[in-house]
């Protein structure tokens, strides 16, 4: 049984729609979406994915970010939000998403 | 920051080199930025080193994209491309000195036409009995003859219908230009 192998394949399709529900939710920045991801085994994902992944969201158009000067010791942080293309994206990823427990339910026999 | 930190963002833009610089250094600040999150935290450098990994691989994963375009190699690219520039190379060849002659000699053919009507409608209506004018004239007949102005009218048509037969061809060469050189980019 070679259940970790389904289980990254199901992280490499999830991935980008739990980072742009999260970016929804608030503007957040990079290390704040790996630690909430971290509270969730099956989407929790290191540096070396999120980072290239938001700079793709980014470059499609899909979110936007801005540099926020840090204050009282904090260090500066890159915060990214969600444009109207990305909410255009994120309502048509979350159509397919409800199509597919749906299908999922129905062939479990729910 | 401490040494091995920074180290650790030199090695990284070090690997980041296909990258603008202004993306690089963008890339870079966040890692330094989440670096910074983490040691004031109370996370001990070693710590923060060992959960970013090699250097190497985390800018590799910037270039994931970037990589895999570049790097693909398949016999079938290495056909394709050969394909085109022999394809584009021969009909180049043929094409764009054609429409290159093609071009400006309608257009200097257009205007030379109507010039030429001119020249004869002001010869007969001024009787200047200019040399070779005789030999100007749009011919339809042995015996039928059009009167000056009639050819003049025939002429301006026919001026700028080559004229811009000539910058149909002119438009014609840019398209085929710009269109192999788009082509060329996405191979």
């Amino acid at each position: 049984m070679n259940i970790d192998d389904w289980k990254s394949q199901i992280k490499r399709g999830t991935l980008e729609l739990c980072v742009l529900l999260l970016i929804k939710q608030r503007s957040s920045y990079g290390y704040e979406i790996i630690s909430t991801l971290d509270k969730y085994p099956i989407v929790a994902a290191k540096e070396n994915t999120i980072y290239p992944l938001l700079r793709r969201l980014l470059k499609e158009g899909y979110i936007s970010s801005s540099w926020q000067e840090g204050t009282e010791g904090l260090p500066p942080r890159k915060y990214y939000s969600l444009t109207a293309q990305g909410q255009e994206y994120l309502d048509a990823m979350c159509v397919e998403w409800g199509n597919l427990v749906n299908a999922i339910a129905e062939l479990k026999g729910e | 920051m401490e040494k091995i930190l920074n180290d650790y963002l030199e090695k990284m833009e070090k690997h980041l080199k296909p990258i603008p610089i202004s993306e690089r250094m963008d890339i870079i600040n966040e890692i330094k930025s989440e670096m910074q999150e983490l040691y004031n935290n109370g996370v001990p450098a070693e710590k923060i080193i060992e959960r970013l990994g090699n250097p190497k691989d985390l800018a590799k994963a910037y270039l994931g994209d970037l990589l895999s375009k570049e790097r693909h190699f398949s016999w079938n690219r290495i056909l394709i491309i050969c394909a085109f520039f022999s394809l584009f190379g021969l009909s180049g060849i043929c094409i764009v000195p054609c429409l290159g002659v093609i071009a400006p000699s309608l257009m200097i053919s257009g205007i030379l036409c109507v010039m030429a009507g001119i020249i004869k409608m002001l010869d007969s209506i001024f009787a200047l009995n200019l040399p070779y004018v005789e030999n100007i004239g749009v011919h339809i007949g042995e015996n039928v003859f059009l009167h000056p102005v009639a050819e003049f009218m025939i002429c301006l048509i026919i001026g700028v219908l080559l004229f811009y037969a000539g910058y149909a061809a002119w438009k014609l060469l840019v398209l085929f230009c710009k269109k192999v050189s788009r082509t060329a980019k996405k191979l």
